[in-house]
């Protein structure tokens, strides 16, 4: 095909960037004929220069009549959502993917209260509750004399932990709003090697709500050699 | 090999070829020169005359060639001007018909609604921008707002603007019928 034959492409042309500077008299002049040359081949150039052009007629006779009345200064977060209205607005294409990675964001963030994630914990034998639960530090293990302390995780502020150890039955029980507890030497004396022992934290709100519970956890006393 | 052109060949070219033409000129001897017509219908009888004696045997564009002979005239015409600018100074307006005029004024009648219906941050870009001719980078530190905004507050008010003014100036397609019998 000979060039001068050749179909002028749909896409944007790169010298439309050229336009205003031609229009305006900013383009040098080996630029300015370049331009020209081109939009003597290129119609669709030449069709924005005319409206370019007829644009900036009407600018030119409007003048300042044309920012009369205008508040030179507006609040920044309008300005920036506004900006954000006019990227998306002369990108229209944009708003397909925006909308799907909100939709995204929209079932992350609501994906947590539609699952039934909560553990479920026996309270009494048949006393079952779901809640958050409360992890246990120690004793998880087997040790080798009687625990002087018992530590959990951290619930959240202003939270009143109830510690129950048992044996075959419960041994002892406490409430603290630390995350550590002493056990009462007395209680201490009747815990003996060789026996199995578990414990377990309720965590409580402000108000008496029972709001997480930790498993129950059981360690022995290795039998003394 | 140069190319014999059919009248209708070469009438499609100049319907093609007038408005670039006379648009390249007027914008180098400025809308206030007295006989732009007459330049504008010089380079067209110019450029027939040399399509007719097949002095464009196709080894650049046929806009090139177009272009050429355009800017040839006018360096000419500049040279003239300067020996009597006197005289062109006194005539006022070119004479343009009143249908022409009349598409004109509807069309600045529409764009100056559409200017006045824009949002005032981007009326003041565009007063900035195109009436007191200031660069990106000066509105932006005028207005206080990055370069990219500034750009992009244009380019839309460019693109809404631009709806108003498009079917006064159609894209004239390229492969016109000349064109693509030439092509072989």
């Amino acid at each position: 095909m000979k060039r001068w034959a050749r179909r002028i492409p749909m896409s944007k042309c790169r010298f439309e960037e050229l336009i205003d500077g031609y229009l305006l008299n900013k383009l040098d002049s080996e630029e300015a004929e370049r331009f020209e040359e081109h939009f003597f081949n290129c119609s669709r150039c030449f069709s924005r220069l005319q409206e370019r052009e007829a644009l900036i007629q009407a600018i030119k006779a409007q003048g300042p009549a044309l920012v009369q009345g205008i508040e030179p200064s507006r609040p920044k977060v309008l300005s920036w959502a506004e900006d954000v209205w006019t990227k998306l607005a002369l990108r229209p294409w944009i708003l397909a993917p925006a909308a799907a990675a909100l939709f995204l964001v929209v079932v992350l963030i609501f994906q947590p209260f539609t699952k039934e994630k909560m553990p479920t914990f026996v309270l009494n034998g048949d006393n079952v509750i779901r809640g958050q639960a409360v992890s246990l530090i120690s004793p998880i293990i087997d040790v080798s004399t009687p625990p002087l302390f018992f530590e959990w995780k951290k619930q959240g502020e202003n939270i009143e932990y109830k510690i129950s150890v048992y044996n075959s039955q419960l041994l002892w029980t406490a409430t603290t709003r630390e995350t550590r507890i002493q056990i009462p030497e007395e209680i201490r004396q009747k815990m003996v090697p060789g026996e199995r022992y578990s414990w377990q934290v309720k965590a409580y709100a402000a108000n008496g709500v029972l709001i997480a519970v930790s498993s129950r956890v059981q360690f022995m006393i290795k039998p003394q050699q | 090999m140069s190319k014999q052109f059919s009248s209708q060949e070469l009438e499609e070219i100049i319907r093609r070829y007038r408005p670039v033409v006379g648009f390249s000129v007027k914008k180098a001897l400025g809308p206030n020169y007295p006989d732009w017509e007459d330049v504008v219908q010089d380079v067209l009888t110019q450029v027939i005359t040399k399509l007719q004696t097949g002095e464009f045997r196709g080894e650049c564009s046929l806009g090139t060639f177009i272009y050429t002979i355009t800017k040839r005239r006018i360096v000419d015409c500049i040279r003239q001007k300067s020996k009597v600018k006197v005289e062109m100074t006194e005539v006022a307006t070119s004479a343009s018909g009143p249908e022409e005029s009349l598409m004109k004024k509807e069309r600045a009648e529409l764009v100056s609604r559409a200017l006045f219906k824009l949002k005032p941050k981007f009326r003041e870009i565009l007063y900035l921008y195109y009436y007191k001719e200031l660069s990106r980078e000066e509105v932006a530190a005028r207005l206080g707002l990055s370069e990219r905004q500034v750009s992009e507050r244009l380019y839309y008010a460019q693109k809404v603007l631009s709806k108003v003014l498009r079917r006064f100036f159609p894209e004239k397609n390229s492969n016109f019928s000349s064109e693509r019998r030439l092509k072989e």
